[in-house]
């Protein structure tokens, strides 16, 4: 064997022994990973000896042992999913004392839902809660944020085996096409910026009740201090999403004259929020326009064709809605002084200078800001029925 | 002048001569000699030839007969009786013993007589050839059932029965060194570039081998580089295919002994175009073409993709999707790459057998192996079942492809591209990948780029490349191939 010859097997040598000493290091296999789909943040209270606060991490865990014997027949079924709470002072050690619990590799890149529960979202900044879930790499930035009402941990509990919550939670909040009482989802990228920009938000609200769990209105961070000041329920979120005019679908139930119920059911839904500064005055019009059909009523006596009885219905509707508008302002800017509906925005546009005056104290300004309201509806369909 | 001393030439003495050739091929069995006399006279002449080459009815009825019956006065001389008394359409004369052997080895019949300086051949040849029947290699739903033979002149016919054409023209050339075979070279002479035509003749005459039994060993013997994986030649066995490259300018070599011609230069995607792209109508060629191509990709990649997802990327798989792969892998003992190897290599093999089997065998051992390998593997817990369907979809794949041998270069490199997935994850794909397309790129099949019209781009002959346009759009040869008749109508 000459020399060139030698080289030359060397040379495929070392490559050969080259790719294996290089590669495979980040190989692991999808058996091994423990999947977190969900994770649950609650802030301790027992805790005498400690200053500072604590935190209870709770990781909802889907794992191929996990997965696999939902899908075997023949055995008892076993949960589909494994639920781990682990207590420390950050995140991210909290998180890798769960490592000695487990015999999977944690895994966020499917994390789909991270519920703060009511306690933490009152207590701390939520900026310093979600510090790490924004920095981390792993976490989807699609990633859901829900607060709980009371106790997070909970939402993440189900009492059908082959539930998963997390994903539940997730299909839950698809709803918001078809009713006014679900926020459109809030993720970890788009609650970056609200963070930053110190106006008041909301968030979408979670119960769970004797194992089931329920959307329950909205939470209200105050822009301010980016903690949670208090909750709107689902009548009062309607209102919000009548404000904002982002809703896709959903029903208005008012009541003729003779206490029936007529349904409303929308189609199509826009807002428009002007804002106007006169002199140190600033005011909102709000606009809203819709339409609709007629989904249900009760008066047999009347019949949907006629003009008249349309322009009645349309009326009650419209009265229903100007209260539940009405509602939610008054619970915006005197209960909790927090613009969540994006007045401020409006007029940091369209006035700038005036905004640049008013920015510090907003949420303050905003309670005593007049809002005029204005509504139309217009029924276009009643359906397959004529009376 | 006739140098009698020389034993290689014939000395117009019967008897020395007779012995010459006897003496020459008279060893083999399938040789005949008949010594007769010339009708009425008493000059003796024989007749050589060799058993099963020849038309027997041809030599008796119109050699033997007519020169013992009809043969009617007048002096035994050359011109009498290759004027007069043989009917036969192909006589010629012959001085020299090698070359009369070689001519009687190959069906002539030679004619001896008493008296006459030289020998006389007479082409009794009887063509062994088949039934031109339908290719078995590329069979097509539409379009014609007629494909080559063994026999180089039922081809060379096929190819101008096609239509008139003035310009088709046909080389003849010999290869093999012992063993002499006939090959042609087919071009359309204004169409085709002389300087291609030129090399193709050149490295056709710079082969060096005993024999050539195939046009295989010819497409090794003249491709531009025996290392790629990928061919340079193209070879099929139907006359439309062959005579439609010709029309784009290319080159066919059609040789003696075997149905299978070959097209020059290749293009990277003439492998995965099937000549019903152009029969059918243009949109489902359209798709067909696209759908192919991405048969192609899935065949080279399928595999390898699983193990990068499955074992570096699980954040790429939808979550429902990676929920369901986890739940099936479990209890599976292997890492992903050894799985699909396992699966890989079992499905070559099954494919390996399945090629050899009689036919009424072959279905059978189908049914045992893909039952083997999709149900007791997977209930063995060897496999996991999403495992089979990548395999399955893979080698289906692989069989989309219309040409044989571009399929077999995909298949064998589906194992380079997992290897390189195994150690990287689709960082390796890629890198693979990109390795491929760098040698695709600098490939040539006589001169013509590989992979155009990608490489160079010419966006005129897009028309005619991953889609097919309608046919009033394609308008344009490939540049490339063709020098001077760019416009396809003229």
């Amino acid at each position: 064997m000459n020399t060139q010859q030698l080289r030359r097997l060397l040379c495929s040598l070392s490559i050969l022994i080259l790719l294996p000493l290089a590669g495979c290091w980040s190989s692991k296999e999808i058996e091994n990973l423990g999947f977190i789909v969900g994770t649950a943040l609650d802030l301790e209270k027992k805790d005498p000896d400690h200053n500072g606060h604590l935190l209870t991490v709770t990781n909802q865990f889907v794992t191929s042992e996990t997965i696999g014997s939902g899908t075997k027949d023949g055995k008892t079924q076993q949960k589909a999913y494994k639920n781990i709470s682990e207590t420390g002072d950050a995140a991210l050690p909290t998180l890798r004392n769960m490592i000695l619990r487990i015999d999977k590799r944690a895994f966020a890149e499917h994390s789909k839902v991270l519920v703060i529960g009511e306690e933490l979202a009152r207590t701390l900044n939520l900026q310093q809660t979600l510090d790490f879930f924004i920095r981390e790499q792993e976490m989807r930035p699609s990633g859901l944020i829900l607060i709980a009402r009371e106790r997070a941990s909970g939402t993440l509990e189900s009492k059908n085996l082959v539930d998963i919550p997390a994903f539940q939670l997730i299909e839950m909040t698809q709803g918001h096409d078809r009713t006014t009482k679900i926020l459109p989802p809030m993720t970890l990228t788009k609650i970056q910026g609200k963070l930053q920009s110190g106006s008041s938000f909301l968030l979408q609200s979670v119960s769970s009740i004797k194992g089931e769990i329920k959307f329950t209105g909205a939470a209200v961070i105050k822009g301010k201090t980016n903690k949670l000041s208090g909750f709107l329920n689902e009548e009062e979120l309607e209102g919000i999403t009548w404000i904002s005019g982002k809703g896709k679908g959903g029903l208005v139930r008012s009541f003729d004259d003779e206490g029936l119920p007529i349904v409303y059911e929308i189609l199509s839904m826009k807002s428009v929020i002007k804002s106007h500064v006169d002199g140190n005055r600033i005011s909102f019009d709000l606009i809203i326009e819709s339409e609709g059909r007629i989904a249900e009523h009760w008066d047999v006596s009347e019949k949907d064709f006629e003009n008249g009885y349309l322009k009645r219905a349309e009326q009650a509707s419209v009265k229903e809605v100007k209260r539940l508008i009405r509602n939610v302002l008054n619970k915006m800017q005197h209960t909790y002084q927090a613009d969540v509906s994006g007045f401020g925005n409006k007029l940091r546009i369209e006035y700038p200078y005036v905004w640049e005056k008013v920015k510090k104290d907003w949420d303050q300004t905003f309670s005593e800001v007049p809002i005029r309201c204005e509504v139309k509806l217009t029924i276009k369909d009643y359906g397959t029925s004529d009376h | 002048m006739k140098q009698n001393s020389d034993p290689e030439w014939f000395t117009g003495d019967f008897a020395i001569d007779l012995a010459l050739v006897r003496n020459e091929i008279g060893h083999n069995s399938d040789v005949h000699f008949r010594e007769f006399h010339i009708g009425g006279t008493d000059v003796c002449a024989a007749i050589i030839f060799v058993e099963g080459l020849t038309d027997r009815e041809l030599i008796d009825k119109h050699i033997i007969k007519s020169l013992m019956m009809s043969f009617t006065g007048g002096a035994v001389s050359r011109d009498f009786i290759t004027n007069r008394v043989l009917s036969i359409g192909e006589v010629a004369e012959e001085q020299a013993l090698k070359s009369l052997v070689a001519k009687v080895l190959t069906g002539s019949t030679a004619l001896l007589i008493d008296g006459l300086p030289n020998a006389l051949v007479l082409g009794t040849t009887k063509e062994k050839s088949r039934q031109i029947e339908e290719p078995v290699s590329e069979a097509t739903v539409r379009g014609p059932r007629l494909g080559f033979t063994e026999t180089l002149c039922d081809n060379t016919a096929l190819l101008r029965q096609h239509g008139e054409n003035a310009s088709l023209s046909f080389m003849k050339l010999q290869v093999g060194q012992r063993t002499k075979k006939e090959l042609v070279i087919a071009y359309i002479k204004d169409i085709a570039d002389p300087d291609l035509v030129e090399e193709v003749k050149k490295r056709i005459q710079n082969i060096k081998a005993d024999d050539v039994p195939e046009s295989g060993y010819v497409e090794q013997l003249i491709e531009d580089n025996y290392l790629s994986p990928f061919t340079q030649v193209q070879n099929t066995e139907r006359p439309d295919r062959v005579f439609s490259a010709l029309m784009d300018g290319r080159v066919a070599i059609l040789l003696d002994g075997t149905p299978f011609a070959l097209i020059v230069p290749v293009t990277f995607s003439m492998m995965l175009h099937s000549p019903e792209d152009y029969y059918e109508r243009w949109l489902p060629s359209y798709l067909f073409r696209l759908l192919r191509y991405l048969a192609a990709a899935i065949s080279l990649f399928g595999p390898s993709l699983y193990i990068s997802f499955v074992s570096f990327h699980q954040g790429l798989i939808p979550t429902k999707l990676a929920l369901s792969i986890m739940g099936t892998r479990d209890g599976v003992p292997f890492p992903a790459i050894i799985e699909a190897l396992i699966m890989e290599v079992t499905i070559e093999i099954l494919r390996e057998a399945g090629l050899r089997l009689p036919k009424q065998i072959g279905p059978t051992i189908g049914i045992v192996g893909g039952l083997v390998i999709g149900e007791a593997a997977v209930q063995a817990g060897i496999v996991s079942p999403i495992m089979v369907i990548v395999v399955a979809l893979t080698a289906i794949s692989s069989f989309a492809i219309p040409q044989y041998s571009a399929g077999i270069s995909l298949r064998l490199l589906r194992f380079p591209a997992m290897f390189s997935a195994a150690v990287f994850g689709l960082y390796g794909v890629v890198l693979f990948a990109l390795f491929l397309c760098s040698h695709l790129v600098k490939l040539k099949s006589f001169g013509v780029p590989y992979v155009s019209p990608i490489i160079p781009d010419r966006l005129t002959n897009w028309t005619d490349f991953m889609i097919r346009m309608p046919l009033k759009k394609i308008k344009r040869r490939m540049k490339p191939i063709s020098a001077n008749g760019s416009t396809r109508k003229k």
